[in-house]
Order: C-alpha cells, then sequence, then structure tokens
C-alpha cells in the first residue's frame, strides 16, 4: 500500500505547470495545450487507481506517501511542544473522492480549454497556471496536516489571483484578482490563527493525531475564558472558510472574480478551489462537532447565504453574474449540510455541484464563445436550434441545479434538506425551531435557484434573439473539445445522484454516505433518520418547490422577457432596485473598510513617509551631510600653513591637558597659627586642575619641623598640628603625583607664638 | 660664571639668528643667520657636554644641509615682494596662540616652579662623569642597542637621495611628447 | 652648572619662532629652514633631558634626529626644486592643490 506513488498525483500537474511557465513561450501552441491536458489525465489516471486499492483496502483503508522523509517543519524548545511537521499525503475515502472530482472535472475543463483559449496569446501562462492550480488543490486535499493543506489553500488562493487577473491589460480584471487575493487573506488568517490554536492544544497538526482521543479531550478541556479551545479554533477556521468558500460575509470576490477566463470560473470558482472550505470542515469534523454552537453558526451562515445570494441571483443580467451569485448561494447549501451535520450530504453535493456548476460554467463559455463574448442573457435568445448540444447539456445542468428527480441536485440537495429539518440540537443563544427555519431558508433558496437558472435557461435558448443579428447570424455550436466536456458532465450531473439514493426509496442504495461513513462517522452521532414518510413528503415538497419556481421562470421568461416581468420589477421598484445592486454590499464595505484604510495609507503616504521619513530623515540627514562637508571644506583649504596651524592647535591641547595631569605642584601652601595649633591648607594643584579619577588622587605629607618626622601621604591637603615648645619651624608639604610619580617640595618658616593666655590670634 | 656668559652669549646667537631667518627677505640672509643659530646650538651642546653631538652640528648642519640650502638658493633665487603669509590670518592668530599657550605652560612649570624637574625619579644633579657623551659614549649606544635603528637610517638616507633625484630631475618626457615616427630614437640618449 | 631648564625654556622659544617660520612665511625655502629650527629645537630638548639623566641615549636620538632631517632637508629640497621648475613659484600661497 506504501508503495503507491501518491505523491506523483500533485506532481503532475506541478511539472506541466513548471514546463509551461518556465518553456511555454518557445512551445508550439499544440505542444502547450497537449503538456497541460497530459500532465492532469496521468493524474487522473494515477488518482482512479489510487482510488481502486482504496476500495480493496476495506473500509478504514488510506493510502499515505510523503513528498519526502523526515521533518518538512521543525521546532524544538527546551520546554514545551516539539513542531514536527511533515510533508505527508493522505488519501482516504474523502480525499480520494476530492481527488478523483478535480482531477476528473480539471481534466475535462483542460480539455475544453483548448478550445476555447486557443486563439489567446498567453496560452502558455494560462495552461501553466491552471496546472499549478490542480497541483496546489491536489495538495490541499491531500495534505496529511493542516500546515500541508495550508501550502495548497494558499496556492490555489494565488492562482486564483493569477487567473482572475489573467487579462490583466484591463485594470478592471487586474482590481477584481486583487480583490480575490486580499479578501482570501482575511480569511486565512482566520485559518492560521486557528491552526496555531489547535497546536497550542494540542501540539500536533496531523488531522489523524488531532482526532486522537487525547487531543480530542484536550481541545474540550482547554478553555479561553468561557469559550472551549475547540469551538474558537473551529470558528477561526471557519473564517477561513468563509473567505475561500465565499460565504457570508467575505463572499463579496466571487462575483467579482468572473473576470477571468470562464474555464477557470469553472474550474476555480465553481467546482474545487471555492469547495476548500467545505472540504476543510467536513475534514475536521470531529472537533467542528466538539460545540454545537459553532455547527449552528455554520448552518446559520450557509442558509443566510444560500437565501441572499439567490435574491441576487434573480435579478443579474451577466450570465456569468448570476452562475456566480448561484454558486455563492450553492456553497451556502453545503455549509448548511455540513453545520447540520450531515457531513456527508454536504460533501455529495459538493460533488454534484462541481459536475453541474462547472457544466454551467463552460455551457455559458460556449454560449459567449458563440456569441462573440456577449454576457448579457437580456441580450441572447433564441439559441436552441443554434446550439443544440449547448442547449441539451444546459439544460440537464439547470435540472440538476434546480433539484428535479432523478438528476443529481435533487439527491444531495433533498439530502441536505433532510438534514436541515431534522437538525433539533438544543444549541445555547439559538432558538430551538433553528433547524426548521434553516430548512424553510433553504427551500426558499432552492425555489429562487430554480426560477433563476430557468430565467437564464430560457433567456438564452427560448424565444427570439434579443441582441446586433450581425452577432446571431454568426452563432453556431462549438468545436467538440467544448461538446464533449459538456456532454461528459451532463452525464455526470444526471447520474452522480443515483450514488445517494435516500434511504427512504431504497434501502441501503446511499452509497456515497456508506463510502464516507468510516471517514466521517468518527467524532459525532449518527445524523438523526427522519421516518420514510415525512422524508417522502420533504422530497416531494422540495420537487414542488423547484417546478413551481421553473413554471414562473416559463411564464415569465420562455417567450422573451414578457411584460408581467418587467411590471414586477417596476412595481416593487425601491427593493427591486437594492437587490439589483447586491444589496449595496460592495458600497458598504467600500465606505466601511476600504476609505478608512486608504486614509490611513495615504496618512501614511503623505505624513509618515514624505514628510517624516522622505524629508526629515533622508533629505535631513542629507543637509546634515552636506553642511557638515561645507563646514570641512573650510579646514581642507590646501594651504598647508593652515594645516601646520591645526597640527600647532592639536600640540597645544595634549600639552594643556597632559599638563593638567601630569605636574603637581606643592606651592604654595597656607598656615593658620592658632597659638600652639597650626593648620596647613596645602594646594598642591597643578595649573588649571582637573577632576581626578579616585584611585590618582594627589598624595600629600607634611613635616612640621619639630623632629616629629614627615607624616605618612594622605589623600587631604589640610594638616593639622599641635605644638609643644614656642618658636620659629620650618614645615615642609611633600606632594606626590601616583600618576607619573613626580613629587614636589614647599617649605616655609613660620613663628609659633606659643599657647596664647588670652584670647587668640591668627598669623597667616 | 664662565658658563653662565656662554650660556647666555650662545642663547642670543641662537634666538637672534633664528629671528633674523624666518624675517628676513632675502633668502641667503635668511640662510646665512641660519648658520649662526647652529653655530650656536652646536656651543650649546658642548655646554651639555654633547661633544660629538656639538661636531655632528657643525658638520651635518652648517656644512652639508646649510650648503646644499644655498645651492638651492642660488637656483632660485628671487626677493619676494610679500614675505609673509597673511592668508586665513584669523587662523594663524588661533595657532599662534596655541603656540604661546604652549610655551607659557612650559615656562610656567619649568621656570616658575624650581623644583619641579628635579622631583622626576631620575634626575641626578651634578655634572656628568667624564667622558659621557663623546664618541666612545655615544657610539656604544647606537652601535649596540639602537644599531637597527641607525641601520634604518642610513636606508632612509639612501631613499631620500634617490627620491631627491628623482623629484627634482628634469623630466624626460616633455622631449619625447613629439609623435614616434619623426624621431626614431634619438630619444634614447639624450638626457643620461 | 646652568639649571635644565634654562636648556629647555631655549629649546622652546626656538621651535615657537620656527613655528611661527613655517606658519607665516610664503617662501617654501625659509618655510623648510624654519623646520629646521624646529628640529633644533626638538634636539636641543633631547640633549638637556639627557644631560639632566647623565643618559647617553638621549644623544643617540639626537643623532638619529639629525640623520632624518638631512633627508627631510634633501627632499624637501628637491620637492622645491621640482615645484619651482613646473610653476616658477616657490610662493605657498600659490601651491593649494591639495583640496577638495
Amino acid at each position: 500500500m506504501d508503495e503507491f506513488p501518491l505523491y506523483l498525483i500533485p506532481l503532475l500537474p506541478l511539472c506541466g505547470a513548471a514546463i509551461n511557465l518556465l518553456f511555454g513561450r518557445h512551445l508550439p501552441r499544440a505542444a502547450v495545450a497537449a503538456i497541460g491536458c497530459t500532465a492532469v489525465a496521468m493524474a487522473a489516471v494515477l488518482a482512479w487507481k489510487a482510488f481502486a486499492l482504496l476500495e480493496h483496502a476495506g473500509p478504514s483503508g488510506v493510502l499515505t506517501a510523503s513528498f519526502f522523509e523526515g521533518d518538512w517543519i521543525y521546532a524544538t524548545e527546551a520546554s514545551g511542544p516539539s513542531l514536527h511537521i511533515g510533508a505527508g499525503l493522505l488519501f482516504d475515502r474523502l480525499s480520494g473522492v476530492m481527488v478523483l472530482v478535480i482531477t476528473t472535472v480539471g481534466f475535462l475543463i483542460h480539455l475544453y480549454s483548448t478550445a476555447y483559449m486557443e486563439d489567446d496569446p498567453g496560452l502558455a501562462r494560462y495552461f501553466g497556471y491552471l496546472n499549478l492550480f490542480t497541483g496546489a488543490m491536489l495538495i490541499l486535499v491531500l495534505g496529511d496536516s493542516l500546515p500541508v493543506t495550508f501550502v495548497g489553500w494558499e496556492g490555489v488562493g494565488l492562482c486564483s489571483y493569477l487567473l482572475i487577473g489573467f487579462w490583466f491589460d484591463k485594470e478592471q480584471n487586474a482590481y477584481a484578482g486583487r480583490k480575490a487575493f486580499i479578501v482570501n487573506r482575511i480569511g486565512d488568517f482566520g485559518f492560521l490563527l486557528g491552526m496555531f490554536l489547535l497546536f497550542s492544544a494540542t501540539s500536533t497538526l496531523k488531522y489523524s493525531e488531532l482526532g486522537a482521543a487525547d487531543s480530542m479531550g484536550a481541545l474540550q478541556h482547554a478553555f479561553l475564558g468561557k469559550w472551549s479551545f475547540a469551538a474558537i479554533a473551529s470558528l477561526l477556521l471557519f473564517v477561513g472558510a468563509t473567505g475561500k468558500s465565499a460565504q457570508l460575509p467575505l463572499y463579496v470576490w466571487l462575483p467579482d472574480a468572473m473576470a477571468g477566463p470562464t474555464p477557470v470560473s469553472a474550474l476555480i470558482h465553481a467546482a474545487t478551489m471555492v469547495t476548500a472550505g467545505v472540504y476543510m470542515i467536513a475534514r475536521l469534523h470531529f472537533i467542528f462537532a466538539i460545540d454545537p454552537f459553532v455547527l449552528a453558526v455554520i448552518a446559520s451562515v450557509g442558509a443566510a447565504t444560500a437565501l441572499f445570494a439567490a435574491t441576487v441571483g434573480v435579478t443579474q443580467k451577466p450570465i456569468k453574474k448570476i452562475l456566480a451569485y448561484s454558486t455563492v448561494s450553492q456553497l451556502g447549501f453545503m455549509f448548511i449540510g455540513v453545520g447540520v451535520g450531515a457531513t456527508g450530504a454536504g460533501v455529495f453535493h459538493l460533488v454534484t455541484h462541481a459536475f453541474f456548476k462547472a457544466g454551467l460554467f463552460l455551457g455559458a463559455g460556449s454560449i459567449m464563445h458563440a456569441l462573440a463574448g456577449e454576457e448579457d442573457v437580456t441580450k441572447m435568445g433564441g439559441l436552441a436550434r443554434r446550439m443544440p448540444i449547448t442547449r441539451w447539456t444546459f439544460l440537464v445542468y439547470c435540472l440538476a441545479i434546480a433539484g428535479i428527480f432523478p438528476f443529481s441536485g435533487f439527491f444531495s440537495k433533498d439530502a441536505i434538506l433532510a438534514g436541515a429539518f431534522a437538525f433539533d440540537a438544543d444549541v445555547p443563544g439559538f432558538p430551538h425551531w433553528l433547524g426548521f427555519a434553516i430548512y424553510a431558508v433553504g427551500l426558499c433558496a432552492a425555489f429562487l435557484t430554480a426560477f433563476y437558472m430557468f430565467r437564464a435557461y430560457w433567456l438564452v435558448f427560448g424565444g427570439k434573439f434579443r441582441g446586433d443579428p450581425h452577432t446571431f447570424d454568426h452563432a453556431h455550436e462549438s468545436p467538440p473539445a467544448m461538446t464533449v466536456p459538456l456532454v461528459a458532465l451532463a452525464v455526470g450531473s444526471a447520474l452522480l445522484g443515483l450514488l445517494g439514493i435516500p434511504e427512504a426509496m431504497i434501502a441501503h442504495a446511499n452509497l456515497f454516505e456508506e463510502w464516507l461513513a468510516p471517514v466521517l462517522a468518527s467524532g459525532h452521532a449518527e445524523s438523526p433518520h427522519l421516518s420514510a414518510g415525512l422524508e417522502w413528503g420533504l422530497m416531494l415538497c422540495a420537487s414542488g418547490v423547484a417546478l413551481g419556481g421553473i413554471f414562473l421562470a416559463r411564464s415569465l421568461y420562455a417567450n422573451g422577457i414578457s411584460p408581467t416581468a418587467d411590471r414586477i420589477a417596476e412595481g416593487l421598484p425601491r427593493l427591486y432596485k437594492i437587490v439589483f445592486n447586491k444589496y449595496h454590499v460592495d458600497e458598504i464595505y467600500d465606505l466601511l473598510v476600504i476609505r478608512p484604510l486608504r486614509a490611513v495609507a495615504r496618512f501614511f503616504w503623505k505624513v509618515i513617509d514624505g514628510l517624516i521619513i522622505d524629508l526629515i530623515l533622508v533629505r535631513g540627514s542629507a543637509l546634515v551631510v552636506d553642511l557638515v562637508g561645507r563646514g570641512a571644506r573650510f579646514f581642507q583649504s590646501g594651504d598647508v600653513q593652515r594645516y601646520v596651524v591645526g597640527v600647532i592647535v592639536g600640540t597645544g591641547a595634549i600639552v594643556g591637558i597632559s599638563a593638567n595631569w601630569t605636574a603637581c605642584n606643592a606651592a604654595p601652601f597656607e598656615v593658620t597659627v592658632a597659638g600652639a595649633d597650626v593648620t596647613v591648607h596645602a594646594r598642591g594643584m597643578s595649573p588649571g586642575q582637573v577632576a581626578r579619577p579616585k584611585n590618582q588622587q594627589l598624595e600629600y605629607s607634611f613635616d612640621f619641623g619639630d623632629g616629629t618626622g614627615e607624616g605618612k601621604p594622605q589623600p587631604s591637603s589640610v594638616g593639622k598640628h599641635h605644638y609643644d615648645a614656642k618658636g620659629k619651624k620650618t614645615i615642609t608639604v611633600r606632594v606626590r603625583d601616583p600618576r607619573w610619580d613626580t613629587r614636589s617640595k614647599e617649605s616655609r618658616t613660620v613663628v609659633i607664638p606659643g599657647v596664647p593666655a588670652e584670647g587668640r590670634g591668627g598669623v597667616r | 660664571m664662565g658658563e653662565r656668559i656662554a650660556f647666555w652669549v650662545c642663547a642670543v646667537m641662537i634666538i637672534g639668528g633664528a629671528l633674523m631667518t624666518i624675517s628676513r627677505k632675502n633668502t641667503v640672509t635668511a640662510v646665512m643667520s641660519l648658520v649662526m643659530t647652529f653655530f650656536g646650538l652646536a656651543a650649546i651642546y658642548t655646554l651639555l657636554s654633547a661633544h660629538f653631538l656639538a661636531a655632528i652640528q657643525i658638520l651635518v648642519y652648517a656644512g652639508a644641509i646649510m650648503t646644499l640650502f644655498v645651492f638651492v638658493v642660488m637656483v632660485l633665487n628671487r626677493d619676494e615682494v610679500a614675505p609673509w603669509a597673511l592668508r586665513g590670518i584669523v587662523g594663524k592668530a588661533i595657532g599662534i596662540g596655541a603656540l604661546a599657550y604652549t610655551i607659557a605652560l612650559t615656562v610656567l612649570l619649568l621656570g616658575s616652579t624650581p623644583g619641579f624637574l628635579a622631583s622626576t625619579r631620575s634626575y641626578k644633579s651634578g655634572p656628568p662623569p667624564e667622558g659621557w657623551g663623546g664618541v666612545a659614549d655615544v657610539g656604544n649606544i647606537l652601535f649596540t642597542k639602537y644599531l637597527f635603528a641607525f641601520e634604518a637610517i642610513s636606508l632612509l638616507l639612501l631613499v631620500a637621495v634617490i627620491g631627491a633625484v628623482v623629484v627634482a630631475r628634469i623630466p624626460r618626457h616633455v622631449e619625447v611628447a613629439a609623435p614616434a615616427d619623426q624621431k626614431p630614437a634619438a630619444g634614447q640618449g639624450g638626457h643620461g | 652648572m646652568i639649571p635644565v631648564e634654562n636648556f629647555l625654556i631655549l629649546a622652546a622659544v626656538l621651535f615657537a619662532i620656527g613655528v611661527l617660520g613655517v606658519v607665516l612665511r610664503r617662501n617654501a625655502l625659509i618655510v623648510l629652514m624654519s623646520i629646521e629650527l624646529m628640529l633644533n629645537a626638538a634636539n636641543l630638548t633631547l640633549l638637556a633631558y639627557g644631560r639632566a639623566r647623565h643618559d647617553a641615549t638621549f644623544q643617540a636620538l639626537a643623532f638619529l634626529v639629525v640623520a632624518v632631517a638631512a633627508a627631510e632637508a634633501a627632499v624637501g629640497l628637491a620637492i622645491v626644486v621640482g615645484i619651482f621648475r613646473n610653476r616658477h613659484s616657490t610662493n605657498l600661497d600659490e601651491l593649494t592643490l591639495m583640496k577638495h
């Protein structure tokens, strides 16, 4: 098992990317496309092979591999946990499904791109980025620890940025790319913080070790305030998921991301990358399940996003925008699924959505290809006959996303809605009817989904052409390289649902849930089962709602835009306007986030950088140097005699200072006579005495000339003596400078008048 | 007493000569005054019992160096219109002030404190022993303890001689400046 | 015997005169002579201290100073001759090329 070269699955697309990005410009265009497609095709073959191996390995079997032996990130501390992260890969039932979707759908989209991007001058760059994305996405899902996943997570973010701004010569596209990148960074920040928190509690980041009992216990019982580590970490990781998977409030980048080529939208912004958040939550479902509050938050956010995006989708005119909001909405469904505990259903919807949404985007690309880049559905119409393959496949996708039996969307969406209906976990802070509310919101969103998708369908294919007739004349079916993927995806969209037939229809036919059960079962309880009757009721309800949406769309748009549709829009002018303008979310963000940020940036630019750094620090220091130089230039006159003057002044200074240090001089000293007592004040100073260090004080010794001899050297310059007899006395003071061992001596004769009878006479 | 008179005579000779040296417009006069100073110094050296150095002073200074000066003066003899360099006079005044301060300090230390020098450790009162300062005495030190310095000085003198010749000679390239083909081999033997 | 201090003061004065000559005269020849004066003042100081310490080493040093002075005079005069040949002047005020 271990020998299977799992690492080749992400490495092959990465190699393709390296070849195309480095040498693609010098290769023929056919070779570029061939390399791009072959790399992914080989990865897909390997993935299917690995999948087959996994099936033989039994329910708990996994494939593991590593890019290299030993540690990738390694840090130890004397005390505390040590960090060992390998570059390991994990191919289990969950990541296996993801890998299959990515490589298979990815290959179809690569194939489609060969025709769609045929004439683009940046073909090598395009395929390089697309392969790079595929490799990064595979690393994301195959990573056996959060850091490895994060590498892929950042890699797909980078590729998303590169591909959204693929036609970067238009400022708008480059802006959309930046927006996607920056919004994603907010989410990534949450992801990182969550990761750190998990590590601080459990000392590991490997999925297999995180799921172990002791790690789970540590997460449950470590608290930060009243919140458990598990709850905070899951919420932070969920922030990361909202960024990557375009949920409220970080969804804003996804509609703008449609600036990229349409196959990119299909691959990255519909099928794979945006589902990374769902995958990550499914991967860590055991941690998210610790605190039901977190699950309730996820489900609520998902439901809100599903409904919100669906309403916006109803009013949009560019076909890619409709699909973009549809994607946001469907991602909301997936989050409902993982939030209400129906993780398997969420992942199932992820897979089916990957097929039909990729197909929808590719179909839209085919339509735009035929209409010379026209995006606005109100300027299309009557294309059914011109593009039969596109039309029929598009219809299949629309039925699938609307949730019509027996197309795949029916089964996956029904599983999610059933899970929501059954969700009655008692969560503090949420009402007990939360599950039902989410179900109702989901149903509304499903209705809107059916409506806007068929609105788009009929506006494109029904009625008469509303645009420039000249364009219509040139409209034609796309080449086989584009229609083959469309058909393949349509087949998948139609039939995949049969992998997840609910219990109520046929017992034990839910192959998908059963397949994932070993991975997803651990951690939380079996999702509550509804009675068969109730489940049938829910299915009928959902189907009815979907059919209602379709018929409403048909009555309004089947033959062009009916007057009723316009009247409804005019009847609710304010509501229509707000929804049409996407609830002004972009404008609100602009006002609340971007403008203050720009003001701060402007402040830093103008004041901190411009004034303080550039003017005061940079120019100021240059000015100081200049001034000093000008001053110093005065001294370098070339006039030798002035230099001599400098030498003299320096010499004078040295002599002056050293004279203060070296010379000591006992003279003059003062003698105060009071009767038989004398006090001698020796100055013992050198000219211009400066303060001396403590160990270099002058030493004084006094000889009072009456046979008592010379006193001991002392630091004090004051000597006192009492004479026994009067008469002339010679007082000698000796001073020694310990620094240079220079000595000096001074003598003076004084008259001692003897002990005075009365009073005191002072004589100098 | 005789010694004292000799000292003062020599001192006057030295100071007078020095002042003449720096104050004369005529360079020849200045050189001659310098010679007078050197003779005075030689006499002073004998007062300091440095007989060998007194002889050297006469030989090297008054004999060799002064001859050199006289030669150069003969080559470039021209009286100056304005002998005093008064440019940057403020800086020079400061320099002279510093000089005066230094001298005053020296004089203050030495003159006003009669015991100062005597207070240093190795000071010895009384005249030096017989034969001190003679050729034997100095030679003994020069060729034992300071042999390396002596040899280094001889090398320095050699370098100075070569350097002086190189700096002062008439540069040859002044003549060779003409195009090469016009004067094929004439430049070779021109100035040996 | 004349006190050593007298010689030292004499040397100081001689040195000061030499400095004045170096600083105040324009003629490069006179400046060189003034440098000789200063060197002689230094020699005189050395000899005075040598006498005070009864140490002939000072005389050896003075001998070396004389040799250095001879070398200095030779090179200095050569430079003056060279400069004169190039610039037709020994005026120090005009020889200020060594500047910024």
